[in-house]
């Protein structure tokens, strides 16, 4: 839910353990599913019934025999209501203690994900390329190592924010691939607690705080930039069906304009700071596919030059694939289609992104069946339900 | 909370040509470490090993004990000494570590078990 990073937050702050932050959160979740009728402010209530539920469960480990105090016996939390507790939003200490250089790189961003945004471990799992009891163990130990190092909860000095960023920059990155590989919701449907779920929309709000708090870190820009456009299509991402539109297929008048102005404002903070990178760069591709709602069409050729940048600050498969599509653009389909067919067909043959580049510049020089074969492909990978529409309505086109 | 660092260092450079000079620095650096400590109020306590080679190891098997001449396990580094201090948190401890002096090797960083603790 919404409410979650806040929430939890704050309980770690308070109770300086993850674990029981979780835990406390998700019981005080659950009481408040209960309620005859919604809290007024529901992160508010969730924290002061957290925090209570937290201090219940220390006391009776310690085995006090005294009587549960009156304080932590209110089954009636309308009173809760009432109590004037602001929560103090500790998001940003919380993620510099999950990525805290302690412990393993490999971790940090899977940690902030779990115990901030509240992702499943079998997703998290999933965007690492691990297995899940793999990436539970891993999970586990640095909760463990958070708890008995002695690793402080509280924000580092500001020296040291700039270390720690790049973890930080990357797990938002990676909970916001997630968010948007869901087009139809079905993540924010599997979330636990899940209330208003909107993984996204807590993404945006988290690199938006980062891009605040760090306006001198011109990648913390670039993230947010990036973010901002690609929820600014969120309205244009579906048809009526359900089904997914790609990019090139939106109604720019169904775009967020207030969203894309921003980024833009962002993209020019990012330029004053200096020092380009990798986020800038993507955000400035979707930034050149936005400009189709202005120009009425997309400067491929920028868009190109970007790519191989990228490619430079960054070389994926993935990257090269995006960067092919491009050249198909600018060159012809069969040039970036010998660019795709050059690429490592055994480590992108579980990437959906593959097989749907392929059948798409296979249709277009007119190699129908190859390109339904790789549309099947494609559909065996077993896409949330938007892609797959999409995919079938494309499959049945070509048949 | 306690905090011990242990330095793990090359015992080789302190062997070799200006190794003599390079000792003295560095005791230097621990020296000025030590008041560094003390001015910021820090409880420590710390001491110099000898060498790897005067170590000997008491191994433990299912009862059987055996000596073993040499240090816990053969590496290109040895422990070469340790302090133990009281500071609030493990990114204290690391400020601390990273200004022992140490030519060439490093510092472990690990809170002590405080006896009756929780957890």
């Amino acid at each position: 839910m919404a409410a979650r990073p806040r929430v939890v937050a704050a309980l770690a702050a308070q109770l300086r353990d993850l674990d029981a932050a979780e835990e406390a959160f998700a019981e005080a979740a659950a009481s408040a599913l209960a309620l005859a009728e919604a809290p007024r402010d529901l992160a508010a209530w969730l924290f002061v019934a957290g925090k209570r539920r937290a201090l219940d469960t220390l006391r009776k480990a310690r085995g006090e025999a005294r009587k549960v105090d009156a304080l932590a016996e209110v089954t009636d939390m309308a009173d809760i209501l009432t109590l004037p507790e602001p929560i103090p939003d500790e998001r940003l200490r919380l993620l510099f203690i999950c990525c805290h250089p302690a412990l393993g790189a490999e971790v940090r961003a899977a940690l902030a994900l779990k115990v901030i945004c509240g992702l499943p471990v079998g997703r998290i799992a999933q965007l690492f390329l691990v297995s899940e009891p793999a990436m539970l163990q891993r999970i586990t130990r640095a909760k463990a190592k958070v708890r008995e190092a002695g690793i402080a909860f509280e924000l580092p000095p500001r020296r040291d924010w700039p270390e720690r960023l790049g973890a930080v920059l990357l797990a938002l990155e990676l909970a916001f691939t997630a968010a948007y590989a869901d087009a139809g919701g079905e993540l924010s449907a599997a979330l636990p607690e899940d209330m208003d779920a909107d993984l996204g929309g807590e993404v945006e709000r988290l690199a938006l705080l980062v891009a605040e708090l760090l306006p001198e870190e011109p990648e913390a820009l670039g993230l947010a930039a990036l973010v901002l456009l690609a929820r600014s299509r969120a309205g244009a991402r579906l048809d009526r069906a359900g089904a997914m539109v790609p990019l090139s297929q939106q109604d720019c008048a169904q775009w967020d304009y207030a969203r894309i102005d921003r980024a833009r404002g962002l993209m020019d903070a990012a330029v004053q700071a200096g020092q380009s990178g990798p986020y800038q760069v993507m955000a400035a591709i979707q930034l050149a596919h936005a400009r189709r709602a202005f120009d009425r069409r997309v400067e491929w050729p920028s868009v190109l030059r970007l790519y191989d940048v990228l490619l430079a600050l960054r070389p994926s498969p993935m990257v090269a694939l995006s960067r092919a599509l491009a050249v198909a653009q600018v060159e012809g389909a069969a040039e970036g289609l010998a660019l795709i067919d050059a690429l490592p067909a055994e480590r992108l043959a579980l990437a959906r992104p593959y097989h749907v580049a392929r059948a798409d510049l296979l249709a277009r020089v007119g190699r129908g069946q190859e390109a339904a074969a790789a549309l099947d492909a494609a559909l065996a990978l077993d896409p949330p339900r938007a892609e797959r529409l999409w995919l079938e309505q494309r499959r049945t086109a070509l048949a | 909370m306690q905090f011990m660092l242990m330095i793990n260092e090359d015992e080789s450079p302190y062997a070799g040509e200006g190794g003599a000079a390079l000792l003295e620095a560095t005791l230097a650096g621990h020296m000025k470490l030590a008041e560094d400590l003390v001015a910021a109020g820090v409880p420590f306590s710390g001491e110099r090993l000898k060498p790897a080679s005067t170590a000997t190891t008491v191994r433990s098997d299912n009862g059987v004990v055996t000596l073993h001449d040499g240090p816990f396990a053969e590496t290109h580094e040895e422990l070469g000494g340790f302090y133990i201090i009281d500071v609030a948190s493990l990114d204290e401890a690391l400020e601390w570590a990273k200004r022992i002096p140490v030519p060439k090797g490093g510092v472990e960083v690990r809170p002590v078990w405080q006896m009756g603790a929780e957890g």
